[in-house]
This record gives C-alpha cells, structure tokens and sequence, in this order.
C-alpha cells in the first residue's frame, strides 16, 4: 500500500505537448520532481502552510511521531493526487488491467524490474551491503540474458530473490536525517532525503543514457508508460480499500508509509549475511 | 588451606547456582517462546482451516467470529488506537467505541475471507518485545509472492494477539494515527468519531 502512491507517477500526460513527449524520461521525472518541489518550498515559505507545534505534550507527542510540519500543503498536494486518481489513473489503470492478461502484466513487471536492478545495485553498494549487492548483480545478469531481456524473472528460481533498495535507504543507513515528511503529487509518500534519493536513482537508471532515435525513444514511452500502468492497476484495491476503510486515509497512507520505510532501513541495516551466496542450496 | 576449599567450594556453588538459574531462565523463556508460537499455530490452524473449506462465505464468516473473540484482544487493541482521547472519552462514549471498533475488526477480517482460499502459512520464529511477544510468520498464496507477518502476543492473563504487523506496518499504530489525525482535525470530540464510525459501518451494509 506504500507502493500505488509512488508508482502512479510516471504516468502518462495526456495532455502534453508533443515536444514534451520527446524529452527523456530523466529530465521529464527530474522535471516534476522540480516543479513539485518549487511549488512546495515557495508554499512553505508562507507561515500558514506550517502547523506550529502544540503546546499540549500530548498533542506534541503526536506531532513528532507523525513528522509531518507542513501538513496544511501536503493535504493539499494529498487531494490533487487522489483527484487525479479517480478522474484519470484509477479508470485507466482498471481498464489496462482487463485489456492486458496476467501473464503479460507480469512479464512487464518483470521487466521493470530487472531494469531498475542498476539502482538497486548501486544502493546496496553504497550502504556496504556486499551480499546483497551481489544477489542484484546476478539478478540483472541472469534476467538480461536467460530472463529474454528482463521479461522473464529466472533469477529468482535460481535463488536471486527480490529485495526492494533506492538510494534514499542508503542515505537513511548512512544516518542521514529524513527530513520533513512530504506528499508530492505524481511521487507520493515522501520524506526530504527520499526525494533527494529519488533524484539520485534517475542518475543511476541506464535507461536515461540510452542516445536518443526515434526507434529507442518509442520503446523508452513504451517501458515506461506500461511499467507504471502495471505496477499500478495491480494497487488500485488496496488504494481503494484504504480510502474505503479508515476515517483520515491521508494519515493513515503517512503512518503506514512511515513504518514500512523505517523496516525497510531495518531490513538493510540488520542483513550481516556473508558475501559468498548459498552456491550449494 | 581450609580457607581456599570454604572459597572454592563456595564459588563451585555460586557458580553452580548461577548455571541452574540461567538454564531454569533459558528453559522458562523457551517454553514462553514456544507457547507463543503454539498460540499462533493452532490459531492459524483453525483459520486456515476455516478459510480453506468448501463452506460458503457467510458461514465461514460465522465461523470466523468466535475465533476472534477468543483469540484477538479486541479491547486493548481499540483502546490503543483511540490513544490520548481514551481518557477524554466519558464511560458511555468508551463502551460505545469499543462496540464499534469491534465491529470495524471484524469486518476488516472477515472482509479479506473471499480473498485467501488456498493459503497456507509457516511459523518462522519468535522474539520478546516490551509489548510482549512478536511471533513471524510467513503467508503462502497459491500465484503471489510469499508475504512476512508478525503477530504481537501479550500475555497477561491468557495469550491474545494485540497486533498484526505486515510489511513492517503496524495495524494498530497506523490505526491510532488514522483515527487521531481525525480526532485533532475535528475538535478532539470523541463522539465525532463514534457518529463517524458508526457512519462507516452504516455504508458497508
């Protein structure tokens, strides 16, 4: 449930121009991520956009705990995401999700997948994670070349499992502070450092360097566009339940969010495995 | 001489004491670890059993109501999630919430039934908490990836579960968040959130 939010991003805009469609998919998320951060900082400059912290301990426990200052614009960036949620993604994404079968839904998945596998290599790199590192190395060959490309997950049958990494865990193993929680529209659930960490793992997507031709650039659209109608359509019950199901879904998605992140630092922080894999498991 | 045995002897008997006390200890704590995972075995038991039969989805809905009475501790966990406006409610509003919250826990269970036919689920080990004890397991459903959960087990006065944590989220804290993110925006009234509860409950049937 922390996912939907996050991965309902890169989606399609309908509605922009045709040079815009040109544009690489690095500068076109570097973009937003830009205009989202701008529209928000020039936001909180005004006081009113900041709740102050209660007097009441209390009350102050629960404002720390949730972490969220400039909770006023958040809502704000909250309810356009969910306006363009059940005006736009979740129609669309229902109707991929019937258009499409299952088996080739999941190949996407993989794909996408196995494609961020550079990133997640990278993060794990950086947060001195030798064996995991090592697992993300032989995934991303092993899909590439067995896996057709990275459409068919064979790493995992092959004792590669998953695991998730971006560089803003790293930043967070490195005990960089999270910073203010944020809600960005397009990205979700953020936090200051995830933001910048975001920004780090466009750099180390290979996918942005890839020159650019017609040819290419029709297939990069392609990736990307049915990359995130998957990775969506597959949350649009959960979504759906959350706001069905808890009176405040925008503090029950920021609670939720916040938690899973911190585990998933954990996660990182707590793997001590040896580097050498189970060759013989 | 006789002072070297008396100390020896003495510290063979410390030592000694000190050995049985720990494997007492260790023992003790093994079978605490165990009962609780035992707990969460038989429970899982019988709901999978329920969950896996040819039954009709009311009566496994029937079914599944007295396995939660008897084995989730519906009360604490209501009381937490209404967090510091517990103490702020009057007597008649608290037995109201708990009343409606029970309702909203059952639902969201019994709710998820239809979904999980097939499953199946592996206890993978056990670790003491301040909160007590938090029991992992692991869910297996036929064509989805495998999925870790915890179950906090508390234990006075008989095991009960007093949370689930899936994919390091804890139902009962991002449900105090949900329900005093409401509260505080709201005027911190208490029966603003039973009439809200009671709303939410309302448009499900």
């Amino acid at each position: 449930m922390t996912a939907p939010l996050g991965d309902s991003d890169n989606r399609p805009e309908t509605g922009s121009a045709v040079e815009s469609r040109t544009q690489r998919r690095g500068q076109r998320k570097g973009g937003r991520l830009l205009v989202g951060l701008t529209a928000l900082l020039s936001l909180s400059a005004c006081a009113s956009w900041r709740n102050p912290p209660p007097k009441d301990p209390e009350a102050l426990a629960d404002y720390k705990e949730a972490n969220d200052p400039y909770e006023p614009v958040n809502r704000k960036m909250y309810n356009v995401q969910m306006w363009a949620y059940h005006h736009a993604l979740r129609p669309v994404g229902k109707a991929w999700a019937w258009a499409i079968p299952k088996p080739i839904r999941n190949s996407i998945d993989n794909l996408n997948q196995t494609w961020y596998m550079p990133t997640v290599f990278f993060s794990d790199v950086g947060a001195g994670k030798p064996r995991r590192a090592g697992d993300d190395f032989m995934r991303y060959i092993i899909n590439m070349t067995l896996g057709a490309a990275g459409f068919i997950d064979v790493a995992t049958s092959l004792g590669y499992p998953h695991h998730d990494s971006d560089p803003g865990l790293t930043l967070a193993t490195w005990g960089v502070p999270s910073g203010p929680y944020m809600f960005l529209p397009g990205l979700g659930p953020n936090t200051l450092r995830d933001a910048g960490g975001y920004a780090i793992a466009q750099g180390l997507s290979p996918i942005n360097y890839v020159p650019r031709g017609y040819g290419l650039l029709t297939f990069n659209w392609a990736y990307n566009i049915a990359g995130v109608l998957g990775g969506f359509s597959s949350h649009i019950d959960e979504i759906d339940q959350v706001e069905q199901d808890s009176l405040d879904p925008y503090a029950f998605i920021r609670s939720a969010w916040q938690q899973n992140r911190q585990s998933q630092v954990d996660a990182i922080r707590n793997d001590h495995r040896a580097t050498v894999p189970d060759w013989y498991n | 001489m006789l002072k070297t045995c008396l100390s020896f002897s003495r510290r063979t008997a410390l030592g000694l004491m000190t050995t049985a006390l720990v494997s007492v200890a260790a023992l003790s704590t093994a079978a605490h670890a165990e009962d609780a995972q035992g707990f969460v075995t038989a429970f899982g038991g019988k709901l999978v059993g329920i969950i896996n039969s040819d039954k009709s989805l009311s009566e496994k809905r029937q079914e599944v109501l007295p396995l939660l009475q008897d084995n989730v501790d519906i009360a604490t966990i209501g009381k937490f999630c209404l967090g510091r406006y517990w103490r702020s409610a009057t007597p008649e509003q608290q037995a109201e919430y708990l009343k409606l919250f029970h309702q909203v826990l059952v639902n969201a269970v019994t709710d998820k039934i239809g979904d999980y036919k097939g499953v199946s689920f592996r206890v993978t080990g056990a670790t003491n908490t301040p909160n007590g004890e938090l029991v992992s397991a692991q869910i297996m459903r036929p064509g989805q990836p495998t999925a870790d959960m915890g179950l906090l087990i508390a234990k006075d006065g008989g095991m009960k579960i007093v949370d689930m944590i899936g994919e390091g989220t804890s139902l009962r804290l991002t449900q105090r968040q949900d329900y005093s993110s409401y509260l505080a925006r709201n005027g911190g009234n208490v029966a603003t959130l039973i009439s809200a509860l009671e709303r939410q409950l309302s448009h499900r049937h």
